[in-house]
Order: structure tokens, then C-alpha cells, then sequence
């Protein structure tokens, strides 16, 4: 039998932290990964990621991933076992391990668990038919194995996995039928469906599947209005033909271990079904056993991220490792939580951890002198019930296209227009996110109170420069020269698309709503460079159709 | 849920089940059987689901003889759409001492006065029903091709159905937490769903009918024990028969979508309500079987899980009658073989309480034989 002071299960980006997190503080870790490649979904997240900085906000998942498995490879206090899955948690604290072929026991001090989560599926007639997939699967397909998934595909499901992986097939050169979402509102952040709106593909709310068809494969699929009450309003089925229908309907927690750890458990709408319960230090009920990322709870990566580093520290710490290091750590890790889900985005995470928090046990480990902790960590949830945190209720919600009103509030003056270059951002919800922010060595981009603030521009100090298209990772910001020419205003977009366009190109310029508005000349393209991928394409067109142009394409292709 | 039922079954596996449907066969339909969690949650839905008729004792050699008659039949019986997945492939029974050899040529005997075709196996023979045995060691061997076993699932269903359509209710998710006893005599169970008044309480709760007994007063020599069971993923068939050993406390089956099924019986396993599975089980389980079925050495274990045997003094079953509270009664204490033998347990049962003939002496399962010393002693268990 293998002994180790803190083992981790899951390779993902929780996993990943919560074993760099605890062989930082001095302790032998073990990290279990199921498959060969760790990274969970990392390895195909191919965008750029929200948060902060310390979330490492800006950067895309493959290159976090990397980055953090370089990390653990680096680490010598980390063993890495790959293509091995964890079997069982028994009474006795032995964890059973297929490893290299073998049933392996392996008793380790702390636990944590970090299983992550898998898709959910939808029940409809013709779910069975070859080409009906999880969007993960297919995400999988395009960017891990390099396989083209399908020509058009049907994308059920507008939170932000149906959103990005609807982003993604069209940059592989996949025709998106639809991205059709049951309730009434779009589910994800609204810069993703802004982007795949002005690539024409259109997001219909409150449809759903009623059938898939075809003999013996995908050939489409019978779609409806519902109403109120989530039913078929006769009369209003189309068919849409496609060769593939993809579900992106939720995630469930992997909880089986947990379970069988004999973890407190507990069903909570808001986290995603059935979760383990966990204390703010995310330890469980059962004493030494640890969850982090979605296991106990659906997220974005980035609080998976600081929930797995918080674990790590957390177990290395009631080890005995670095005290007075660790306890700074875990109140700035949870201060990091604390801010991720200070938005509306976070309200439900909120109100789940909320309804199920374990109290801690004082006596616990190392912490018998510790008092509550919510005291410490600023409370940003009071912020949160604030009017100025508000959803939207325009019909941004419902398309992704902001409102003439909406945008004449984020416009800047008709005087500064004229004047020379300035950012145009046109980000209305208040996700956690803030790399323009940093991006902006001038200082001209800010946000009131946290990372959740929409950014505002300030018209004075910002010159235009376009550093932060490039850096938005909802491709939210645009550059705006009405100084241009007496006839041409210039336009300043993101681009990550392939082919690049070269300067002297005429390309169709595409309004919010993909709409053709005319073909306009490439002045200038830049690149992001090798990390970053994201191009910024300079448009001359006219003065009146510069606040209208904000997409491009090439060819028969929009984009 | 009625406030007053003429009969309150506690407990809703098998043996609940089968006695409340036996009972509405004779009439007694006003019946009400409460079950903590889901039907077959506790031990009828973990057990090895085996059928044998080869015993060592003539109660229980016809008890599991008259059970099988009706597991063959339990669809019809029952008036059940399902499959009860009732499959005789035999028991082959290995005896690896000299002293259990002889022990089942005495078997046998009993056996063939009662009327089951089992028969001692040539050495030189074994190998033609269990191609893939390894005969090292095995002093001989005796098999019954109409043992087998049965689906426990679809069995209880059958049975709790067959109440349902004629007139029983059966409540899940409802925890029996007192019993009301008036002078001497029962009165009703407390439930965490209200009270309810009952002239007649069975106690049907397994490895709990000990604690439950005591809630009426009556201390019964019923014991839970764990009993561990895994089983492996599906592959093509190579043996009919449950293979068993007493010596070695094992036995094993291929089932027939081909998972092999195994359990074991640890004799220093404490008493508890403990269901939760070990890995030295897991190992120590694969290790012992494969040694007498090495073919199975490179299957991969899917699943493992735990239950409980209602231990009692003589390994078998204990039916009594309160002495502290007349017409509360206890049918448990089945020490591993309760599923096999559920059906005619529950006519003998339902005869009693209907004041039918039986051709079976009830009052010989009562618990007076551990004071009287009239023990009924079975040899061959694992």
C-alpha cells in the first residue's frame, strides 16, 4: 500500500491547483488523472478565459492547462499518475487506484476530490440517431482530435458552453443552423452571444427540440416555440435541417466518490443537482476529505481554479504545513471566490453555498483557535443585493444585441468622436472580468467597485491605441476613428478567424446582427501575437456606418 | 394510508412481500406492509439471489423444495407482467475435507427422502458440468440441476403486486418507530407517518428485526451480520452452475447476461448494520475463487456492495409469536437463505394466520427450541 500525505482526484483545473497549491506549502502530493492528458476540460477550452489576472484572466484554456501541467511536472513533490482511475473510497480512508493494469491501494492523509462534472443529455425521439452529441464531445472532436464534427449543426442550449462551442464550430468552418435555448433569456455571458450574432447565427430563446430526424444519422431536426409553461406552441415547429445536433443543456457534479466517501450530500438546484457539503475551507463532513471545482458545485474554470488552489491549502495546511503562509493564502483564495461570484452571474452559486454550508468544526485539524472566518473575508455578496448590480432586461438578454439605448449610453461624446480614436466597449453585463482594465497603460478603462463592474472608458485619458481589443476575451472592444478621413471613418475590430485578411482586402462588413452592410477595404491588420491569436482588423468605411460595423467576412463566409 | 388495518407488515422485501400477497390470497386483504426505504432496499435487494434445494435438514431441504416449485411458476402465480428470471442451471456443490464429503452423502440422503434430484458427482465428472474448474483438492461433489436462482428485484415485485391488485397497500419511505402494545397484545405500529392500529404486526425487517422485536418488549436471538458480494463486468458464458464450497466459505455464479456474481462468508465478521463494502473483501474474495475457478483470474470487477444475513443461535429461521404482545410476529433470523425459501415461508406462515392446515409444523421455528434445546440444525451454509 502507497502512503501519501495529500492525494488529488481529478487532473482538471481544479486538481491541477489544489496539488501545485499543496506541494507549494511543503506536502507530498499524488495527483490521480483518469485520462492520459491532464487538464480536464482545459485541454479543448481553445478561448480566452474571464476573471482576473490571478484566474489568469485573458489567457486560453489550452495554454492554462499547459501551463499548469508544465507546473505539476516541474513540482518533485508531485507524483502524476495518468490513464489511472480512482475505483473506490473505502471506510478505512484506502483509496483503491487502476493503476498501470493493477489494482493499487494508496492511504493518503487528505483527500481531495476534484471529479469535475459531465454533460447532461435531453430526452426527445431521435436522441439516439448517430450526430446527436454533448457539446463537449464535440468540442472534443474539433480542438483536441482535430476532427471537423460535422457541416451544420443544430446547437441546443445558450449558456456558455452552447455559446462558445457554437463560436468555435464556426471558426473550424462549421455552419451553425441555430443555437435554440428553452428559457426566456440567454444562459451565458452575453458577449459570447453578441460574437456569434454578428457571425449570423441566429439564438432563438424560449425553442426547444421536439425530435431529431433522419435514416440512420442526423439529417435535422424538428424545433418549436415553447410557451410559459415549456410547452410545444402548435403551429410554430421547424425544420431545420442538420447533421448534427449538439446538447449543451448543464453539467451534472460527478459525485459518485463523494457519495461512496460517505460525504454529507445535499440536493441544491443552484449548484447542479446532488453536492457534497462543504465547509469554507472546503473540507466535507467526513474529516480529511476535501472537494473542489464542480464536484460540489457547477462553475466557470476560474473559480474551479481558486477552489482547487484553496483545498490544496487547505489540506497541506491542517498537515502542519507553512501555518502563517497558508492562513494568507486560503483568505485571499477565498477572497478571490468571494469576488468571482459577487456579480448577478454569481447569485445562484451565492444562494446555493449559502443554503448548505457546513459550519466549521472547531477542533478540526489545525484550526482550533481559528474564529469565523466570515468576518475576515470581505463580503461582497451585500454589494451584490445592491441596485447597481442589476440584469439586464432589455433584449440584449433575449439576442445579444444591445439596444439603440443601450449603446447611445456607452458611446462617447459626439466632440471626442471627432477628435481622434477611442475604445468603444460594448459590454453591458456584469460578469467577472477584467482584463481590459489591466490591459490599458493609460489608465483610461476602470470599473467601480470589483472585477464584476461593466468598464467604463474615460474619453479623456483613452488615445485609442486598440491594446485592449486584442485583450478582451469576450471580443467586446472596438476602435472607433472618426478622424480617419473626410470620407471614411476607420474601424477597429477583434478577428480569430482563419483566413487572416491582408491590408488592400475588401471584405463585407456585417452589422451586430451579421447583416451585410456593404464591402470595405483592409487598411491594417495586427496580430495578438503567438499567445494571444487574436487579430485586430482595421475597416475604412464610411462615417455613417461606423458605429454599425462590427464583424467581417471573407468570402461566402460570415464572420 | 388508513388509520387501522386489520394486518401491518413491517418490512418490504421478500419475506414481507410474499407473506402480504399469501395472506390476500386467503383472504386477509385489509394489509398494510410499510417499508423504510423502496421495496428490496434491504437484504432481499443485495443477496446473492441464489436457489438451492440441497440441505442438510428436512425442514429446510422442503422448505427450499416447496419454494422452488413456486419460484418456477412465480409470474403466473402472481399474475406478474415481468420475468422473475428464474434460471436452473444447477448448484454444484465441492467438498474439500473428508469430513464435509461425508457430511453430504448424509445430505443426500435427506434430500432424496424429501424428494429433490440432486446426486454426488464422480470426481472424474465435475468437470463436465463445470468445464473450467480446478478439481485440485475437491474430495467430492454433489449437484442439483433444478437449484439455480431468480431475479430478487422482479420476485418481490411479483409478489408486492399480486398483493396490490387484491387490495394490499404498501407504503415506502415510511420508518416504523413504535409499536403499540396494550395489554399483552399488539395494537398498531408509530410511524414517522402517523399511527396506525393493527390486530396483527409482522415483523419482516431481517438483520433490524431484533431491535424491532424489542420496541414490543420480545428479545429474539436475531443478529445482523455483513455479508459482502462483487461481481464482474459481462462475458461469454463458460459456466451454468453456482459453484459453492462451505470450506472455503465461497460461491460463485455466471449470471445470464455473463457477469460472474461472487460472495463470501468471513467467519470473524462482527456483528453490525455496517453495509459498506471493503477492499480486503474485494481482494481476498477474487483471490479464494479464483484459485478454484482460475478461467476467472483476468476479469475486471465492476461493482461490489454489502448486506446483511439475519444471523440467528442455529442458522435458521426464527417465526414467534411475542410472548409480551400477542399477534406481533417476528419471520426473520434466516442466516443467509431467506430469498430461496420466502415463498413456502410465507404460505406457512398465511396458513397460520388464517387457521389453515400446513403439513409444516410452524411452532417449530418458534424461538422455545433455544430453551427446549430442539435446535434445527443445518450443516451447510456458507
Amino acid at each position: 500500500m502507497k502512503h501519501i500525505e495529500v492525494m488529488v482526484i481529478g487532473g482538471g483545473p481544479a486538481g491541477l491547483c489544489a496539488a501545485l497549491a499543496a506541494s507549494s506549502l511543503g506536502a507530498k502530493v499524488l495527483l490521480v488523472e483518469r485520462d492520459e492528458i491532464p487538464g480536464g476540460q482545459l485541454v479543448k477550452q481553445t478561448h480566452k478565459f474571464f476573471g482576473s489576472e490571478k484566474q489568469y484572466a485573458g489567457d486560453r484554456g489550452i495554454h492554462i492547462g499547459q501551463m499548469l501541467l508544465e507546473n505539476v511536472i516541474a513540482e518533485q513533490d508531485i507524483e502524476l499518475w495518468t490513464d489511472s482511475t480512482v475505483l473506490a473510497i473505502y471506510e478505512d480512508g484506502v483509496v483503491t487506484v487502476e493503476h498501470e493494469g493493477k489494482h493499487t491501494k494508496v492511504k493518503p492523509d487528505r483527500l481531495i476530490i476534484a471529479t469535475g462534472a459531465a454533460e447532461k443529455f435531453l430526452s426527445f425521439p431521435g436522441n439516439d440517431l448517430p450526430g446527436v452529441y454533448g457539446a463537449g464531445a464535440v468540442q472534443t472532436l474539433m480542438n483536441v482530435d482535430g476532427v471537423k464534427p460535422a457541416k451544420r449543426v443544430l446547437m441546443v442550449g445558450a449558456g456558455n458552453i452552447g455559446l462558445i462551442v457554437s463560436y468555435q464550430l464556426k471558426q473550424a468552418g462549421v455552419e451553425i443552423a441555430a443555437v435554440i435555448e428553452g428559457l426566456p433569456k440567454i444562459g451565458g455571458y452575453l458577449v459570447h452571444a453578441s460574437k456569434i450574432q454578428r457571425a449570423g447565427i441566429p439564438v432563438l430563446t424560449r425553442h426547444t427540440i421536439l425530435e431529431a430526424y433522419g435514416n440512420g444519422q442526423v439529417e435535422g431536426a424538428i424545433i418549436a416555440s415553447i410557451d410559459e409553461t415549456w410547452q410545444p406552441i402548435p403551429g410554430t415547429e421547424q425544420k431545420i435541417p442538420c447533421d448534427a445536433i449538439c446538447l449543451a443543456v448543464g453539467l451534472s457534479p460527478l459525485t459518485e466518490l463523494a457519495w461512496q466517501a460517505g460525504c454529507a450530500m445535499a440536493f441544491v438546484r443552484e449548484l447542479s443537482g446532488h453536492v457534497p457539503v462543504v465547509d469554507d475551507l472546503l473540507e466535507s463532513s467526513r474529516p480529511g476529505i476535501y472537494c473542489a471545482g464542480d464536484v460540489s458545485g457547477i462553475e466557470e474554470a476560474s473559480a474551479a481554479m481558486v477552489e482547487g488552489r484553496l483545498a490544496g491549502l487547505s489540506a497541506a495546511f491542517s498537515l502542519g504545513y507553512e501555518a502563517n503562509e497558508a492562513k494568507a493564502l486560503q483568505q485571499s483564495a477565498m477572497e478571490e471566490l468571494a469576488e468571482l461570484r459577487a456579480g448577478p452571474m454569481g447569485q445562484h452559486i451565492r444562494d446555493g453555498i449559502n443554503k448548505v454550508k457546513l459550519k466549521r468544526k472547531i477542533g478540526n485539524h489545525a484550526f482550533e483557535n481559528q474564529t469565523e472566518k466570515s468576518g475576515i473575508v470581505k463580503d461582497y455578496s451585500s454589494d451584490a443585493t445592491n441596485t447597481c448590480r442589476a440584469e439586464i432586461k432589455t433584449s440584449l438578454i433575449n439576442d445579444g444585441i444591445p439596444t439603440k439605448e443601450e449603446l447611445d449610453a456607452i458611446y462617447p461624446s459626439d466632440k471626442r468622436l471627432t477628435e481622434g480614436p477611442i475604445a468603444i466597449v460594448e459590454c453591458f453585463q456584469e460578469i467577472p472580468c477584467n482584463p481590459c482594465v489591466k490591459a490599458c497603460k493609460r489608465g483610461a478603462i476602470s470599473m467601480l467597485r470589483d472585477i464584476n463592474d461593466v468598464p467604463v472608458v474615460d474619453e479623456e485619458l483613452c488615445n485609442g491605441c486598440g491594446l485592449c481589443i486584442s485583450l478582451c476575451p469576450g471580443l467586446a472592444i472596438f476602435v472607433v476613428d472618426k478622424s480617419y478621413s473626410g470620407d471614411m471613418a476607420l474601424i477597429k475590430l477583434p478577428f480569430e478567424y482563419v483566413p487572416v485578411p491582408k491590408s488592400g482586402h475588401f471584405v463585407a462588413g456585417l452589422d451586430r446582427a451579421g447583416r451585410e452592410l456593404g464591402r470595405f477595404e483592409v487598411v491594417r491588420v495586427t496580430s495578438g501575437g503567438d499567445k494571444n491569436k487574436t487579430f485586430t482588423v482595421s475597416l475604412a468605411v464610411p462615417h455613417d456606418l461606423v458605429m454599425e460595423v462590427r464583424g467581417i467576412r471573407i468570402g461566402e463566409q460570415a464572420i | 394510508m388508513k388509520k387501522s388495518y386489520d394486518v401491518v407488515i413491517i418490512g418490504g422485501g421478500i419475506i414481507g412481500c410474499s407473506v402480504a400477497f399469501e395472506l390476500a390470497k386467503r383472504g386477509r386483504k385489509d394489509v398494510l406492509v410499510v417499508e423504510q426505504e423502496y421495496l428490496t432496499s434491504g437484504a432481499t435487494g443485495r443477496c446473492g439471489a441464489g436457489i438451492r434445494q440441497q440441505w442438510g435438514s428436512m425442514l429446510n431441504a422442503t422448505l427450499a423444495l416447496e419454494s422452488t416449485h413456486v419460484f418456477e411458476n412465480l409470474e403466473e402465480y402472481t399474475g406478474y407482467d415481468g420475468d422473475c428470471g428464474l434460471n436452473q442451471g444447477g448448484y454444484l456443490l465441492i467438498a474439500y475435507t473428508e469430513k464435509e464429503w461425508e457430511q453430504f452423502q448424509k445430505n443426500l440422503e435427506i434430500q432424496h427422502q424429501v424428494g429433490i434430484n440432486s446426486h454426488a458427482v464422480p470426481l472424474d465428472c465435475i468437470k463436465e458440468i463445470v468445464p473450467h474448474i480446478n478439481t485440485d483438492g475437491i474430495q467430492g461433489a454433489c449437484f442439483c440441476a433444478s437449484d439455480g436462482h431468480a431475479d430478487p428485484f422482479h420476485c418481490t415485485y411479483a409478489y408486492a403486486k399480486g398483493a396490490q391488485g387484491m387490495g394490499v397497500e404498501i407504503v415506502t419511505y415510511t420508518k416504523v418507530t413504535g409499536l403499540k402494545v396494550e395489554n399483552g397484545r399488539i395494537r398498531g405500529v408509530a410511524t414517522t407517518r402517523g399511527d396506525i392500529e393493527a390486530k396483527v404486526v409482522i415483523n419482516a425487517t431481517g438483520g433490524h428485526a431484533a431491535q424491532m422485536a424489542m420496541l414490543a418488549g420480545d428479545e429474539l436471538p436475531i443478529f445482523p451480520e455483513r455479508h459482502q458480494i462483487l461481481i464482474t463486468e459481462p462475458v461469454a458464458h463458460i459456466m451454468n452452475p453456482m459453484v459453492m464450497s462451505f470450506h472455503r466459505h465461497f460461491y460463485v455464479q455466471q449470471t445470464p447476461h455473463g457477469s460472474v456474481i461472487m460472495g463470501m462468508g468471513d467467519p470473524n465478521e462482527p456483528v453490525s448494520l455496517n453495509t459498506k463494502a471493503s477492499w480486503q473483501y474485494l481482494e481476498h474474495n477474487a483471490w479464494v475463487v479464483t484459485q478454484t475457478l482460475p478461467a476467472f483470474r483476468n476479469l475486471r470487477v465492476v461493482r461490489q456492495w454489502a448486506g446483511h444475513y439475519d444471523m440467528s443461535p442455529d442458522r435458521n429461521p426464527i417465526i414467534n409469536e411475542a410472548k409480551s404482545a400477542e399477534g406481533f410476529i417476528t419471520i426473520a433470523g434466516f442466516s443467509g437463505h431467506g430469498f430461496m425459501v420466502a415463498p413456502r415461508t410465507a404460505i406457512l406462515v398465511s396458513n397460520y394466520l388464517t387457521g389453515q392446515q400446513d403439513s409444516l409444523d410452524i411452532s417449530r421455528f418458534s424461538v422455545e427450541r433455544y430453551k427446549t434445546g430442539e435446535l434445527l440444525l443445518e450443516p451447510s451454509v456458507v
